[in-house]
């Protein structure tokens, strides 16, 4: 017999918006393809430019999830506010009226992530192609929450995407899309052979390119579980930065021992995962770096939201440590 | 049929927060995970062979949990051929029966720490029964007293400083114990040490059966396993049928590996336990009850786990070894103790909560409370890979698919060994 189950609303919501918008928060298109104007990106090419709108969402999901952490997700007020977001559902995602706290400078920083990674592979000698507004989330969340069959669908509009743009790599941002696309997808599209790579792997290749980052403060890389469990990617990260002449602390848990920075509890747990990101937090400062560096949009979330007031780190994306180097 | 989890969602999500808040908890885990981690490197250091016999123990492992209908009727075989009586139960609800059965009625039982004990609910059971039972572990002692749930597998009192035990005691034993660990360890000893001479039945787990010869292996460091299988004159020994492999020397190397991830060099003791106590020093004539127990008894438990080893995706949660390594490098974990769980514990247990102990129902929050993060399988001895079946069972209950409840064909199989009391 079957059994419908019924789950917090918000792991609906998230599915919902994936499958109907093509992006967890129903973001659109536009919104998030809104960090690429003036790069006049073909929208065919060799080599697939994919954020997978993930930096994007960032500032958005931080809100939604702050709304939450004050309502019980059981109560009224919250069926009530899901009801403001179902009608919202129909006309898409409009940021500015029902998250009025998510700042514009927020907004334009995550952005910026993006625009600074096409920066950087560019400048590398990579010819990027990029899908514009037609550019869809990977499904990750899908995978993640359960929701397997959703995906199996999804994940046909996804690849034809991609092979819309005609391109043979991909480069993703965040390896929660690389891990998607390289590991899962292949069991539920037969045929999709695009070779899969994430941003990190692209730079690795051509590290020699990169400019110097002048600075003798050391740095501490956070590795993020799915780059380095399931892609296996560590000592790349470390790679590049001694390639830019940057010295590594190393925190007690790194690489294939990474701690979780707390984010995937973030949507049904949100205190408990601020104290994850707290702790993980702790754990890189007690190194005595300064910066922290990630490679994960989520990461990077969560990471800042653990920091607490006085602390002295700042936490920064490998793209924007990066882009330091072009900016110089 | 409808099933609404928000409201259980909301309250787990409230009770994980208080726990994260919950001063005790973060003081005693954050010494326990720090001294698992010092041990354990330091242990490793000194044995550093353990890494290739873990490996050489999943292939074990991996092999028993294939063969398991065979090899349960071996190691049932075994433990009669050594004048013991050997039962399977299929389900908790059996395995409890079956043992307020062999105890009798008004009896007193002394009990070693036992996690299918927890499952079973089986002091509960034997107490409504009329049982007087005594948790001889001192962290389930205090437990018992405080009338809680394990928080940890291998420490189930991980999470009570020794305030609060010197607390509980004085007004357990009606006088003023004080918040000193030797003076709290003592007076349980000598409590304790009464119990085990004068109970009718002492109760053990089992961290390993060999199946050919039917030896029972159990670990511990306090040395109330010994006592409580040793002084009573009945020992019944309960446990689950996956901890079986084929030979005495496979058990020993599970063993090794169970105590090393478990923080151990060498525990302070190992149990092996096999049949009745007996003599032959009077004209050879065998008489049982020398020293030790007359009877010996072992009731194999499934209640879930036949179903987990035929299903391709789940079986290898059960080459567990409850060594407890994973949950000390869980970040929900580390900061919830055993709130993250259901009688299981963290992201193993709450695989073992939908096969064995709750169902899907219960083990919902607990799967979607685990970050997926993976390293858990980094520190797993048998690399056990929980994040693939956390995201197997949350599809299951998106999908509202069941956990299958068909008849056991397994129970069928071995029903030639099986035997009732009062056969
Ligand atoms: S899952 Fe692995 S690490 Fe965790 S208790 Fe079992 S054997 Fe030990």
């Amino acid at each position: 017999m079957a059994v419908e189950t019924k789950l917090p609303p918000v792991l609906d919501i998230i599915r919902s918006n994936i499958v109907k918008y093509g992006n967890p928060l129903a973001m659109k298109g536009s919104e998030v393809a809104s960090w690429a104007k003036g790069f006049n990106l073909p929208k065919r090419g060799d080599i697939l430019f994919y954020t997978g709108g993930e930096y994007q969402l960032l500032p958005f999901i931080d809100s939604l999830v702050k709304t939450m952490t004050h309502i019980d997700q059981g109560s009224k007020g919250f069926s009530l506010m899901m009801g403001v977001r179902n009608v919202l559902d129909k006309a898409g995602f409009n940021a500015e009226k029902v998250y009025a706290s998510v700042l514009a400078k927020d907004r334009d920083r995550y952005n910026r992530v993006c625009n600074k990674a096409a920066h950087i592979l560019q400048r590398l000698g990579y010819d990027l192609c990029y899908p514009g507004d037609e550019e869809l989330y990977s499904g990750a969340l899908l995978y993640e929450l359960g929701f397997w069959e959703d995906l199996k669908e999804y994940a046909q509009k996804v690849v034809d995407m991609i092979e819309r743009t005609g391109a043979k790599t991909i480069v993703c941002l965040s390896p929660h899309a690389a891990e998607v696309l390289k590991l899962v997808y292949p069991q539920l599209v037969p045929g999709f052979s695009a070779e899969v790579k994430t941003f990190v792997e692209m730079v690795w290749e051509q590290r020699d390119k990169l400019p110097a980052i002048p600075t003798s403060k050391p740095v501490v890389i956070h590795d993020s579980c799915r780059l380095a469990r399931e892609l296996e990617i560590d000592e790349e990260i470390r790679d590049i930065l001694q390639a830019v002449g940057v010295p590594i602390v190393e925190a007690f848990r790194n690489k294939k021992w990474t701690t979780c920075c707390g984010g995937p509890s973030k949507l049904l747990f949100p205190e408990l995962s601020h104290t994850m990101g707290s702790r993980r937090v702790d754990e890189l400062e007690e190194t005595g770096a300064e910066i922290i560096l990630t490679s994960c949009p989520y990461c990077l979330a969560s990471l800042e939201g653990g920091q607490t007031k006085g602390d002295k780190t700042t936490v920064e994306d490998l793209i924007e440590f990066l882009y330091r180097g072009f900016a110089a | 049929m409808k099933l609404d989890l928000t409201k259980d969602f909301a309250e787990y999500a409230k009770d994980l927060n208080q726990a994260s808040h919950d001063e005790n908890i973060q003081k005693a885990m954050t010494r326990a995970v720090k001294s698992y981690r010092d041990t354990t490197a330091e242990t490793m250091k000194r044995y550093p062979h353990t890494p290739d016999l873990a490996l050489e123990v999943q292939g074990i492992k991996t092999k028993a949990i294939e063969n398991n209908p065979d090899l349960l009727q071996q190691a049932m075989a075994s433990v009669e051929r050594n004048k013991g009586k050997a039962f399977y139960a299929k389900d908790a609800a059996e395995a409890v029966a079956l043992a307020a059965q062999i105890i009798g009625k008004g009896k007193t039982v002394v009990k070693g720490k036992s996690m299918l004990g927890e499952e079973i609910h089986l002091r509960e059971y034997l107490e409504e029964q009329g049982t007087e039972v005594w948790e001889t572990d001192l962290g389930e002692f205090i437990l018992q007293l405080k009338k809680e749930r394990p928080m940890h597998i291998l420490s189930p009192a991980i999470h009570v400083p020794r305030e609060q035990v010197a607390e509980i005691f004085s007004k357990f034993f009606g006088k003023e114990v004080p918040p000193d660990i030797a003076a709290e360890v003592a007076q349980v000893r000598e409590f304790m040490r009464d119990k085990y001479f004068t109970s009718d039945v002492g109760i053990s787990g089992a961290n390993v059966v060999a199946a050919d010869t039917g030896a029972m292996v159990i670990i511990e460091n306090e040395g109330n396993v010994r006592l409580s299988t040793g002084a009573p004159p009945v020992h019944i020994v309960m446990v689950g049928i996956e901890k079986i492999v084929p030979t005495f020397s496979d058990a020993m190397k599970v063993a090794e590996v169970t105590w090393r991830y478990a923080q151990y060099g060498i525990p302070g003791y190992v149990n092996i336990i096999s049949g009745p106590s007996k003599t032959g020093d009077i004209e050879k004539v065998t008489t049982y009850g020398a020293h030790g127990p007359k009877e010996f008894y072992v009731i194999f438990v499934d209640n879930g786990r036949s179903l987990m080893a035929r299903d391709e995706r789940f079986s290898q949660a059960l080459h567990c070894l409850r060594c407890g390594g994973c949950m000390y490098e869980c970040p929900v974990f580390q900061v919830t103790a055993g709130h993250f769980g259901y009688t299981y514990l963290g992201g193993i247990g709450s695989i073992w909560t939908a096969f064995v102990s709750g169902g899907l129902e219960k083990a919902a929050p607990l799967l979607y409370t685990c970050l997926r993060c993976g390293r858990c399988v980094e520190r797993c001895p048998m690399s056990i890979n929980v994040p693939e079946m956390v995201g197997q069972l949350r599809k299951m209950i998106v999908n509202g698919e069941q956990i299958a409840q068909e008849d056991l064909t397994l129970a069928a199989t071995v029903g030639n060994v099986s035997q009732a009391l009062s056969s």
